[in-house]
């Protein structure tokens, strides 16, 4: 479709097994600036495994990914350290550090990643920042364990965008939300999408979420990119494996 | 984070307490086994060390004061106990003291005890040897015993026959109780020695009035005053105090030049006299300053010399042997 | 033949444990010399593992030293050598009972906090989520951990020691009427380098174990909220293991240099 645009990320024929199992098998897919693509697919079919991969934090046994137009397979930790900058990730569970009040949960990514905003004195303005950005400012001297569920995934979202990143993988960001939380993430998300630029994956089995996020959407079934479109699209498809995710 | 900073400062206290303990208690055991502060080396030679080892006490008059350190064996029946004492206490163990094993209490380890040397021997030093008190074991005295008893049935044996012997007017003894003719013979010796005594005395009186004699000039030691030994001790004593008075002669002379001098220097530095300029010239002042203490120094010097000629005088004075010379020369 | 076969499987997973413990280990070796060090971390591990233990190691060497005192007097009042009292408990203190108590209790307590902590860690993402922050998780939470075992305990023994040898003065005090200086003296009397220095040192090989155990049993958890129960039981039951097999090959190796 928009050729003429830019692929931030390309996955050419990706594949991973786990014993027996093949998880994926041959997956390709193109990630474009500045576009939001979902991808769906039922529990266990290697969604998570896919964009651990594109961060280096699974290895995958065949196929090719290329970020920002550099080989993952090909570079050194100091560079991987460099994309994981630019690449923000959204964990499940949001994955906040229990030992760690909201500050010092965003404060961790500067630490390291440093090298990109140069020598940091005073991290807090850019905390209130990000903070001020999900609408949890207040929160800042507050322990994960005295917040709920919808603002730690907010918080997890702070943290992610802290560091400015220019892609941002969601790793099923409405799971284990009630539906009115749910569509807070989702309109945060979006709110995020359009003032950052980013470019953003978002895994999910969430349909709602999707109609209302995605730019392009691609179904991933037994290993492969089954299907790929607008959302549109695939909702008038009638093949009985896709329908199988619209049918309520 | 003020909480993470009272953290820091908990922890901080729990290290320190804990470091404090590990080293204070390394400490003791360190004093108890006598590893720091001052302590000397001895040594000790036994012949048997009864199950000793090192690390035991050692005791003096009761008092731990040291372990034993090492022990080597240097032959069959020499073992040498190197064993390490308190310094402060090591000066009251005389040279002369013995040491000896003793066990502590019935299962206690073994111990070195030392005993106590005699007051008029000198105090230990660093590296001496100590010498063991051979203990006399039970079966060394009941041998020795056994021999003694037999000797004093020989004895009693002999003594038995020689007084049966007297008994019987046999031999010297016998004879002088038994023959009156003896009898007689020894009076008269007794007799003749009374008198040889009386005549001994007279010649002992005679003796001592040539003694006294001899105390006079105009005998024996008249004579020994005119040999020429005797003048010739004369003229070096009396060379002697003629060069003394020469010296203290110079020593006044000496003084004057320098108080002459002192009084130039500080006309000098006043302003006054010819070398006035000189003042000027601080390091010549310096150097004069210097010629004077040198010249002070010479003189200490010199009186010490005439102090010490002095007492040689002296000396030679109450020689005895010239006493009675010198007396003259008073007169 | 099928009991044969488990026999088999179980030798094993053993080995492929004791194996992957060695690599851990090497690892932690690897990247501790490695900057930059996470100071602030470790200081709070140490924090945690040290301070945070001290009541509860200083209780068990009280009530060790106490009870010890007590179990051990009449017998020697029997044997009429009460006045050897003080060195034999403190000598028994000092080489063994202090040291491996309180392994034992940090085994329990640090070992399974170390190994549920890690463990949740692991599986809430939260280990990915550093790694992707661009931390070395394994320098910034096993490096500090381990270290901070390794520090801490022999720390906590020697407190552990003072403070049982101060119960068994305590009952010396009261039952026997023996005074402070006595007591302490004959202590100190009794105990020497040779007894010091070993327990001591293997007190560090007993905190790296427990720290070692506990981080390779947290940071390789599987099996989601469950894993991390069973993770935690598992690491306070090898640490004890370990330390077990430890002492032992201490005791053997300082019997051969001192004998």
């Amino acid at each position: 479709m928009n050729s003429d645009r830019k692929p931030v990320i390309v996955i050419k024929n990706l594949s991973k097994t786990f014993g027996d199992h093949k998880v994926l098998n041959q997956f390709t897919m193109e990630l474009y600036e500045g576009e939001t693509l979902v991808i769906m697919g039922k529990s266990g079919s290697g969604k998570s495994v896919m964009i651990k991969c594109l961060i280096g934090l699974e290895t995958h046994d065949g196929g090719q990914i290329t970020i920002m137009g550099k080989n993952l397979d090909t570079m050194d930790a100091a560079t991987l350290n460099e994309i994981r900058t630019e690449v923000g990730f959204l964990f499940q569970g949001s994955a906040l550090y229990d030992s760690m009040s909201v500050r010092e949960n965003l404060e961790f990514p500067l630490r390291r990643h440093f090298k990109k905003f140069g020598e940091i004195g005073d991290a807090t303005p850019l905390v209130m920042e990000a903070l001020d950005s999900v609408g949890l400012g207040h929160t800042i001297d507050l322990m994960p364990e005295e917040l709920s569920g919808g603002m730690k995934r907010r918080i997890a979202m702070a943290r992610t965008l802290i560091l400015k990143p220019k892609i941002i993988l969601y790793d099923e960001p409405t799971t284990g939300l009630d539906p009115i939380t749910s569509k807070e993430i989702v309109l945060l998300m979006k709110s995020i999408q359009q003032t950052y630029k980013t470019s953003s994956i978002v895994i999910t089995h969430d349909v709602d979420c999707a109609r209302f996020i995605a730019d392009r959407m691609i179904l991933l079934i037994d290993g492969i990119n089954y299907a790929e479109g607008t959302y549109e699209e695939l909702d008038r498809s009638q093949d009985p494996k896709i329908q199988a995710f619209f049918k309520k | 984070m003020e909480p993470f900073n009272v953290q820091r400062i908990k922890l901080g206290i729990f290290i320190l307490t804990g470091t404090i303990l590990f080293i204070t208690g390394v400490y003791f055991i360190g004093k108890k086994q006598n590893m720091f502060g001052n302590t000397i080396e001895l040594f000790a030679v036994f012949n048997n060390i009864n199950g000793l080892k090192p690390g035991n006490n050692v005791r003096y008059s009761g008092i731990n004061v040291g372990t034993v350190n090492e022990i080597n064996m240097i032959s069959d029946t020499v073992i040498v106990v190197t064993v390490t004492i308190e310094k402060e206490i090591s000066r009251h163990i005389k040279k002369d003291s013995r040491c000896a094993i003793t066990s502590d209490g019935l299962v206690g380890s073994m111990i070195i005890n030392i005993i106590p040397g005699t007051e008029e021997s000198q105090k230990i030093n660093p590296g001496d040897t100590i010498f063991s008190l051979s203990r006399i074991r039970t079966d060394q005295m009941l041998q020795t015993l056994s021999v003694t008893n037999e000797n004093a049935a020989l004895l009693t044996a002999e003594m038995l026959k020689i007084a049966e012997g007297i008994g019987d007017g046999k031999g010297l003894i016998g004879a002088i109780i038994k023959d009156p003719a003896i009898t007689e013979d020894v009076r008269a010796i007794i007799t003749n020695l009374k008198n040889t005594t009386n005549s001994s005395n007279l010649a002992i009186n005679q003796l001592n009035k040539i003694l006294t004699s001899l105390d006079r000039n105009d005998n024996l030691i008249g004579s020994l005053r005119d040999t020429t030994l005797a003048v010739k001790v004369k003229n070096i004593i009396n060379n002697v105090e003629i060069s003394s008075v020469q010296i203290s002669q110079i020593l006044k002379q000496l003084e004057t030049t320098i108080s002459e001098t002192r009084q130039t220097i500080a006309n000098a530095r006043e302003g006054k006299g010819a070398i006035n300029y000189l003042s000027n010239d601080p390091m010549l002042v310096k150097k004069i300053d210097r010629t004077i203490t040198h010249l002070d120094s010479t003189i200490l010097e010199i009186n010490q010399a005439g102090i010490q000629l002095n007492q040689n005088l002296d000396a030679l004075k109450k020689t005895w042997l010239l006493r009675k010379q010198f007396k003259e020369e008073k007169k | 033949m099928n009991t044969f076969q488990n026999f088999i499987t179980s030798i094993r997973a053993f080995l492929f444990e004791t194996g992957e413990l060695a690599f851990f280990a090497g690892r932690f070796f690897k990247e501790v010399f490695n900057r930059p060090f996470e100071w602030k971390e470790f200081a709070r591990q140490c924090y945690h593992i040290g301070n945070k233990s001290l009541f509860l190691v200083a209780i068990t060497g009280f009530i060790i030293g106490l009870v010890f005192t007590l179990q051990s007097r009449p017998k020697m009042i029997e044997l009429g050598a009460v006045a050897w009292l003080p060195s034999m408990v403190s000598i028994s203190i000092i080489r063994e009972i202090g040291p491996i108590i309180t392994a034992l209790i940090c085994a329990g307590r640090i070992g399974s906090g170390i190994g549920a902590e890690l463990g949740s860690m692991r599986v809430t993402e939260q280990i990915d989520a550093m790694e992707v922050s661009g931390t070395n998780p394994f320098k910034f939470l096993v490096v500090t951990r381990i270290l901070a075992t390794t520090l801490m305990i022999p720390l906590l023994v020697i407190m552990s020691d003072a403070v049982a040898l101060f119960g068994s003065f305590l009952v010396e005090n009261i039952k026997g009427d023996v005074s402070f200086t006595l007591y302490f003296d004959e202590v100190f009397r009794a105990i020497k380098f040779s007894d010091v220095f070993p327990a001591t040192l293997k007190t560090f090989f007993f905190g790296f174990a427990i720290g070692l155990v506990g981080c390779y049993k947290g940071y390789y958890c599987k099996h989601g909220t469950a894993g991390v129960g069973k993770t935690a039981n598992a690491a306070v039951v090898e640490a004890s293991m370990l330390v077990f097999i430890l002492d032992f090959t201490a005791v053997l190796v300082t019997d051969i240099f001192t004998s």
